[in-house]
Parts: C-alpha cells; sequence; structure tokens
C-alpha cells in the first residue's frame, strides 16, 4: 500500500488525491456548469444556450462535416479493398498443404530428404519404371521444360523422380531407366512405407499392392501431377497431364519473377 | 541376365527396366494390330478370332502382359466414350430440332 505522502513524493503522481477527489464530486461540480443541466440556471438561460449552439450555421457545418466524413470513409474503405484484393493475386493465400518431410535414397544409393529440394527450383515427379506410356510422356515433357527454363533462368533446377513401385524399382533399376530422360533427373525410392509417407506429404494416391514381389508383372496406378516447388521446399503448383510445356514455362517464369521481387535473387 | 547385380536368383524376372526402344517397338506393335481390329471392326481385343493373328503375335512378343490388358482396356474404354459422346451429340442435335 503505497501512502499518500509517498505518493506526494513523486511530482508526476502529485494530482493524483485532486483527481479522485474529483472523482467524487466533479460530476456535480460540472453539472452546475453544464448549459443543458437541469440542476443549473432558469429554463430561459437555458433555451438561450441551447438556441446558441444549434444555429443554422452549426447544423450545415454538422452536416457538411458528417458527408465529409462519409466519403472520407468510403474512400479509405475502397483503398483498403483494393490493397487486400492485389495482395490476394499476387500472393498465395491459403497455399495448399502439399510437401514436407521425407527420407529415401537416391538411384545412386545416396541418402535424399527434403532438405535436398532446398537452395533450387525442384520439379517432382511420382512414376514408376514399368509405367506403359503416360509417365515416360510426362518425364520427357519435364526433361523438355527443364531445357527451355534453364536456358531462361540458368541451373536453377533440380527435376526428381519418385518411384510408387518400391517393390520393383531398386535405386539400380530407376538408375539405369533414367538414362532414357534428362541427365539431371534424381531418381528416388526408399521402403514401401516410406514412400507412402511421402506421397501422403505430397497428396499423391499410388495403388502398388504392400506385397508385390520384384517377379511380378502389374502396374501402378497413381496421381498424374508434375509439382513444383519453391527454393524453400514449399509448394508452388501442380502441372497436371494436359497443362502444356509453354503453360509450365510461363507459370515458372512469374513464380521466379516474384521471387526475385521479394527475395533479391532467383534462388 | 540384367544390368542389375542384385537381382533375386530365380531368373524368371528381368531386372531391367523398359527401355525407350523397347517401349517405341511395344507401342509399334500395338499400334499395328489396334488397326488391325479397326479393319474387320473389333472393339474388344480376343475376340477378332484368327483375323489378325501375326499383328497380335508380334504385340504379345514385344509389351508385357499387363501392358497388353491396360492397353485393351484402354482402347474399350476409348469407344465406350466415343459411343456416348455420339449418343450425346445425336440427342442434343433432336432436341434441337424439335425446338
Amino acid at each position: 500500500m503505497i501512502s499518500r505522502r509517498a505518493l506526494q513524493s513523486f511530482p508526476g503522481l502529485r494530482r493524483v488525491p485532486a483527481e479522485l477527489k474529483c472523482r467524487r464530486t466533479c460530476l456535480t461540480y460540472l453539472g452546475t456548469r453544464r448549459p443543458y443541466s437541469s440542476a443549473g440556471g432558469s429554463g430561459g438561460y437555458r433555451d438561450k444556450n441551447a438556441v446558441g449552439v444549434f444555429t443554422p450555421k452549426s447544423a450545415a457545418l454538422f452536416v457538411v462535416s458528417g458527408i465529409g466524413l462519409l466519403f472520407y470513409f468510403r474512400h479509405a474503405k475502397a483503398k483498403v479493398i483494393e490493397q487486400q484484393e492485389k495482395d490476394r493475386a499476387s500472393k498465395a493465400y491459403g497455399r495448399p498443404s502439399v510437401g514436407g518431410p521425407f527420407s529415401l535414397s537416391t538411384h545412386t544409393g545416396a541418402p535424399y530428404t527434403e532438405q535436398d529440394l532446398l537452395g533450387k527450383w525442384s520439379l517432382v515427379y511420382f512414376g514408376f519404371t514399368n509405367c506403359p506410356d503416360i509417365c515416360p510422356a510426362e518425364l520427357d515433357k519435364m526433361g523438355e521444360a527443364l531445357e527451355a527454363a534453364e536456358k531462361e533462368h540458368g541451373k536453377i533446377f533440380n527435376p526428381v523422380f519418385v518411384s510408387v513401385d518400391p517393390a520393383r524399382d531398386s535405386p539400380a533399376r530407376i538408375a539405369v531407366y533414367l538414362k532414357d530422360f534428362h541427365s539431371a533427373f534424381t531418381g528416388l525410392v526408399g521402403s514401401f512405407q516410406a514412400v507412402k509417407s511421402m506421397c501422403k506429404a505430397y497428396r499423391v494416391y499410388f495403388s502398388t499392392p504392400p506385397n508385390a514381389k520384384p517377379e511380378d508383372d502389374y502396374l501402378v496406378d497413381h496421381s498424374i501431377f508434375v509439382y513444383f516447388m519453391d527454393p524453400e521446399g514449399k509448394f508452388v503448383e501442380a502441372f497436371g497431364q494436359t497443362v502444356t510445356i509453354e503453360e509450365m514455362l510461363q507459370k515458372v517464369r512469374d513464380e521466379i519473377a516474384a521471387w526475385k521481387e521479394e527475395t533479391g535473387k532467383t534462388v | 541376365m540384367g544390368w542389375w547385380p542384385f537381382g533375386s536368383s530365380s531368373g524368371t524376372e528381368d531386372p531391367t527396366p523398359p527401355t525407350r526402344h523397347e517401349r517405341q517397338k511395344c507401342w509399334e506393335s500395338r499400334d499395328a494390330y489396334f488397326a488391325c481390329l479397326d479393319g474387320v471392326g473389333v472393339i474388344k481385343a480376343g475376340t477378332e478370332g484368327k483375323a489378325c493373328s501375326t499383328e497380335n503375335s508380334a504385340y504379345e512378343k514385344t509389351c508385357a502382359q499387363s501392358w497388353i490388358t491396360y492397353f485393351n482396356e484402354r482402347r474399350k474404354l476409348a469407344f465406350q466414350q466415343k459411343d456416348m459422346l455420339a449418343q450425346a451429340n445425336a440427342q442434343n442435335a433432336q432436341a434441337n430440332a424439335k425446338r
């Protein structure tokens, strides 16, 4: 508890007791001076003051300032909405949560995790080496897009092929398979569980039976998307089968330009 | 013996994945077989009798069984889709003519 003397020893607090006193008495004190207060003055005094406040001039001023404020707020609101629209158009609001940690090994046998996707723009495709026609076509398309993108932006891309057929696709088999495609490809595979958990993070559906044997002849049904990830390993876009190379390149161009504007770098 | 040294010793499996060349060969023989089926007016592969046996044996030799099943199924579906589209178009045309 602070004593009154202690309070008074602080110059800034010296007024506190007076105000405390005021809180109790000021209402009535002010009331006697307020023109509209029924407590103070005769009726004539009150009317005179009322007329004094509501002159045509003050009414006009009130209306004018009201209209002025209305327009000002409308203008300010429009500006805020416009800015929000701009932000929404340029920024990926509500970016889908695609991607995340994974741990697989490359076609040369080296470990590979989500950390290895950092520092480059990645193109990630999920497929399998025994794929009849769609995967090779998509991998060729990726290779062509990559070639063109590297010409335009430099070697800042990282093409990745993830096998959804771990029972048959050993690293060595993937290494042989990738010889037919762009030389920059990194092939990834792991245990069924490791592949499955990566597919889950990337929202990829696939249907390899978990107990498939290497000598079995089967196909794997899977989602067909080329995932475009930024240098922080965050999802940017999923290119479907019908997306053309030109459309891919345009998206890459836009994203790199936006990235450059934000960070001053291309990766 | 494949290029893959870690293969199981069963010897029946081929550990090398299909190469670009093998895929190309398979697609070519498939296209030839399907062209033959079109010629004799058969949609469902295997119901053509002996009409396309040369093409069929080439097809079976160059493509894996899983691929053949997949291509045949897709051919059937493609025709069904074409039928459905044609029907829908005919119905639309009829509806437009009535109007």
